[in-house]
């Protein structure tokens, strides 16, 4: 199986082979692999070189690589196959959405309100303190889903956002 | 729990139905035999009313009484003490109740200002105001966090001083009116005010102004009638002019690096000053030698403007060595609640000199894996690399300079074996059971420490 790793910025191409054999942007690689903690933290050694790659989160990907904190995604190629074609699509609608589990203290738009960008949307109260949502872009407030003084969750859409 | 020797539970998770209930807490003390009831660094420390009901069921409150907590809680009253005791303070106001006041209040003054609760400190509900338009917004906010950490909204305006550092003064008083200094913490490293990182002495703390803090932290404290351990907060301008912040009347998160240079046991001694025994030792007795950082691991993600996070710690491993010393209550299974500090662990590094302190602290950090919630770890490792930190040249503006953006240089052999990994990750999550736990995970993580 073949896939498309990023590293941050870096892009990889890496392919696991049969036998713990794989190639590395094409190039085969000989190393010792060691599953320390299961499913979160593997020992590698490589040209005499050791490294401990930890996972931090799973989603989204994020890497302790001795550690250095590093972004990643990985997509096999039958998602980048399935990827080309639907890519590229722009709705035009911006969702904020909570980015962390809350209290939601306030909302200060309506729909129908125009907003520049960075212009408070929502306050939510989380680990003692008191975040201002910020728009992540100027439009039309489109939709608003949620009520001041509701708990919410990490990723819920709370306002839709229509650009212009 | 897992280090004490007993346990009572005093309610649910949300605050206010257990650290917060007084009446809980004092019962379990009645119930449990307890003569005195310490009351850590969080919520209760500084809760004047707590300390109250705890003496008037006839138990001892390690820390300030709450006559003394009432004076120094409020903000504005406290700043009038530091006047009458001959400490200089920055200009600013007595508490606003309205934004139309505060407008008024802050055009006098000059933007940029600090907008304070004046019922409480420690950096909650503060809000830095450069122009007048944000005074609304950041007025709001404030007022609102003001009323959820202190149960008051009002507010006070100082002016903002610029490049400045964050200097603060270790007291101890017994109950016979000795009180001595202990030495200084610079506490510039802060994000929204909370602080990530500490150090012991201060960088550009010279011995002329430690013995003035260290005397007007003295003189405060008399003015107060203190008792027990306290920590006098100062800025200091880039001027070396010092100005009075508040006092925090209890025993501070970054305590250990005090500890480290002078060998003394803050806690213990809190202890015996409660218990009402004199201080072993005079301001002469205290000697303090080499240098201790303290790096606070969060639960913020500082590549994601130190965004709090909450999840389910899946593995710690915490450095050691000589000189190292973690205070921690993580352990795989945890779950990081959204309810309180996003406070993980400290990190403590002792050097003879600074830059032994600093050479310890590297390694400690890179020695340290937390996997389940992004951390404060990416900050803290290139903050102890970065010059300005290095020489000491750094201010309160530290952490808005810091890049975020900065990505890692990886070798290639790192940069092969992390995209492997990363793939190994991605399937091992697919094909993933986890068996259900078979009792709760901080009795399961006990068990695992007794067999080591």
């Amino acid at each position: 199986m073949r896939y498309e790793v990023t590293l941050d910025d870096r892009r990889v191409r890496v392919e696991l082979g049969d036998h713990g054999r794989f190639t590395v942007d094409d190039r085969a690689v000989a190393a010792s692999v060691r599953e320390t903690v299961r499913g979160r933290q593997w020992s590698i050694t490589l040209a005499g070189e050791s490294h401990e790659i930890t996972v931090v989160t799973h989603d989204p990907l994020r890497l302790d690589v001795d550690g250095n904190d590093v972004r990643a995604t990985v997509i096999d190629e039958r998602a980048l196959r399935a990827n080309r074609g639907a890519a590229g699509t722009r709705t035009g609608r911006i969702e904020l959405r909570a980015p962390m589990p809350g209290l939601l203290k306030a909302v200060h738009v309506k729909e129908g309100d125009h907003v520049v960008a960075d212009a408070p949307l929502a306050t939510l109260e989380a680990m003692k303190m008191e975040n201002e949502l910020l728009a992540p872009s100027a439009g039309r407030i489109a939709k608003v889903r949620a009520t001041a003084g509701a708990k919410v969750e990490a990723g819920a859409v709370l306002i839709v956002i229509a650009s212009e | 729990m897992r280090a004490a020797d007993a346990a009572y539970a005093i309610g649910p998770a949300a605050p206010r139905e257990s650290y917060l209930n007084a009446a809980r807490i004092i019962e379990v003390a009645r119930r449990s035999g307890a003569t005195a009831i310490h009351p850590g660094y969080g919520f209760l420390s500084e809760n004047a009313d707590f300390a109250q009901a705890v003496a008037e069921a006839g138990l001892v409150f390690v820390g300030p009484p709450a006559a003394v907590q009432r004076l120094l809680g409020e903000k504005t009253a406290a700043r009038r003490l530091a006047r009458v005791a001959e400490v200089p303070v920055a200009e600013g106001t007595e508490p606003l109740t309205d934004v139309a006041a505060a407008r008024v209040a802050a055009a006098n003054i000059g933007y940029p200002v600090l907008l304070k609760p004046a019922g409480g400190g420690g950096g909650k509900g503060m809000r830095m105001v450069r122009k007048e338009d944000e005074l609304e917004t950041a007025w709001r906010a404030a007022t609102g966090e003001a009323t959820t950490a202190f149960g008051q909204p009002a507010l006070y305006i100082e002016r903002a001083i610029w490049n400045a550092r964050h200097i603060e003064m270790q007291i101890l008083a017994d109950n016979t009116g000795n009180v001595v200094w202990l030495g200084e913490r610079d506490c510039s490293v802060q994000r929204r005010h909370q602080k990530l990182i500490e150090e012991t002495p201060g960088p550009s703390v010279g011995d002329g102004l430690r013995q003035e803090l260290g005397a007007a932290a003295v003189r405060i404290a008399r003015a107060a009638k203190y008792e027990n351990a306290g920590t006098v907060e100062f800025l200091v301008g880039g001027d070396r002019h010092f100005y009075f912040l508040e006092v925090n009347t209890r025993l501070q998160v970054e305590h250990p690096i005090t500890e480290m240079v002078t060998g003394l046991d803050l806690v213990a001694l809190q202890l015996r000053i409660a218990g009402g025994e004199p201080l072993p030792f005079a301001q002469a007795d205290v000697v303090r030698s080499g240098a201790a950082i303290e790096c606070r691991i969060t639960a913020e993600d500082p590549r994601a403007g130190f965004l709090p996070a909450s999840g389910v710690i899946a593995l710690v491993r915490e450095p050691a060595g000589p000189g190292v010393r973690v205070d921690s209550a993580l352990y795989a299974g945890m779950t990081v609640p959204t309810e309180y500090d996003p406070l993980l662990a400290k990190v403590i590094a002792y050097g003879r000199d600074r830059i032994e302190a600093i050479a310890r602290m590297r390694r400690a950090l890179e020695e340290m894996r937390v996997s389940g919630v992004p951390t404060s770890l990416a900050f803290h490792r290139s903050a102890l690399f970065h010059q300005d930190f290095v020489t000491g040249r750094y201010d309160t503006g530290f952490i808005e300079h810091w890049d975020a953006r900065i990505a890692p240089e990886l070798s290639a052999g790192a940069t092969s074996a992390a995209a492997l990994a990363a793939v190994l990750a991605t399937r091992a999550r697919g094909e993933r059971h986890t068996l259900p736990p078979a009792d709760a995970p901080w009795a399961r993580a006990a068990r695992e420490d007794a067999l080591r």
